[in-house]
């Protein structure tokens, strides 16, 4: 610690009966004992300390929004039966990295697979998503032409039942802040994963999706 | 089957892997957590962002709906791993140092209401007259270094000088826990 050290010790706890962050430098080491015991007696001069409204505010959304981390895998998750919560194990958690990366999409293949008749292509407007049930599969229909492309309707997020925002043409999840684009793409800047897609085909004029009994 | 409009369509409701009741018990946990790095930090900038680390590292084993318990073992865990990096980064120090010397791995208090100002109190009343005159007086009266002067009838430039080796020698007496 260079210069008188009982001033660097003053200015370390002025700043902290200030409320002010630590700001340390490296020969202030020498010293380290006396600091951490200023850190502590100030820590305790005001007793039993509890978070502020808003910082609470914040550590809740932070507990609520941040995608989640690779811990499960998609396919542990569909193992153990999560597959709704298999669609959101791609992401990663923020502050890990600082930039989620982009996760592949998946494509449903159904254990016991059957086509299903959803309707005429003329029933579905181009530029319109249009959810379907084909049994046990949920899905938004996009039509191009004499094309259809289809994606879950579940969020790969949170296990929630998406809706069309013909506004914006995205599909937005209710429970928390993500959009998607009618490919499946996350439509917001955090790392989602892609919306699964779901097997979909015209055939004689009528929109088939490929779901299950 | 025909497309289904979905304004007709009722949400669904499904199970979420975090619960708002698993968010409120982590909250919970994280105040106790904010509390233990504010009385080792002292002020609430650094608590903050401290607290948030360990929420953040915490995130998975919070989102596999552990019972309060073990997630209370594993935050304070957190806690401690995240104040040894805080004060070797601050110091540039190695955490194994710190360790060693600050007792950093003590296990937290098993009763987080416990009264500190009491606990601080006993450890002043160890040291000598004018040593805990002086770090009672800056630290639990918040008094200004001139006003602790004034008050001990001595100069600032004094004062500074004993306030340090104060803080010195309660550091030898030991963890304020």
């Amino acid at each position: 610690m260079n210069g008188k050290r009982e001033n660097r010790i003053e200015k370390i706890v002025s700043d902290l009966l200030r409320g002010r962050r630590l700001k340390l430098r490296g020969g202030d080491a020498e010293e380290k004992e006396a600091i951490v015991t200023a850190a502590r007696l100030a820590g305790a001069r005001q007793g039993l300390q509890r978070m502020h409204p808003a910082f609470r505010k914040r550590l809740a959304d932070v507990l609520e929004n941040t995608p989640r981390e690779g811990w499960v895998t998609r396919r542990a998750a569909l193992v153990a039966g999560l597959g709704l919560a298999a669609g959101a194990a791609g992401g990663v958690l923020l502050g890990r990295s600082g930039r989620p990366e982009p996760a592949a999409a998946q494509t449903i293949e159904p254990a016991d697979p059957l086509w299903v008749d959803v309707g005429a292509l003329s029933d579905f407007p181009e530029g319109e998503g249009r959810r379907v049930v084909a049994g046990g599969v949920s899905a938004y229909v996009f039509r191009k032409g004499d094309t259809v492309s289809a994606v879950s309707s579940i969020c790969s997020h949170l296990p929630c039942e998406l809706s069309w925002d013909g506004g914006n043409g995205n599909l937005v999840c209710p429970c928390h802040p993500a959009r998607f684009t009618p490919a499946g793409k996350p439509a917001v800047h955090y790392g989602l994963a892609d919306l699964s897609t779901v097997h979909a085909e015209v055939k004689a004029g009528r929109v088939l999706v490929l779901g299950t009994k | 089957m025909t497309p289904e409009e979905p304004a007709n369509e009722p949400a669904e409701v499904v199970q979420l892997p975090v619960a708002p009741r698993a968010t409120d018990i982590a909250l919970d946990e994280l105040e106790l957590v904010y509390a233990f790095i504010y009385a080792r930090v002292g002020n609430r900038p650094d608590a903050e962002d401290l607290t948030q680390q360990v929420a953040m590292k915490a995130i998975p084993r919070l989102r596999q709906g552990a019972p309060a318990s073990a997630i209370r073992g594993y935050l304070f865990a957190t806690a401690r791993s995240v104040l040894g990096a805080f004060w070797s980064t601050r110091l540039g120090l190695s955490e194994a140092e710190l360790r060693e010397d600050l007792a950093l791995a003590t296990p937290p208090p098993s009763t987080p209401s416990e009264d500190r100002t009491e606990t601080v109190q006993q450890i002043l009343g160890k040291l000598s007259d004018n040593y805990r005159r002086v770090l009672e007086l800056r630290f639990l009266h918040g008094y200004s270094l001139k006003e602790v002067a004034t008050e001990m009838h001595s100069t600032v430039g004094a004062i500074k000088v004993m306030q340090l080796r104060a803080l010195r020698a309660a550091a030898k007496l030991g963890d304020p826990e």
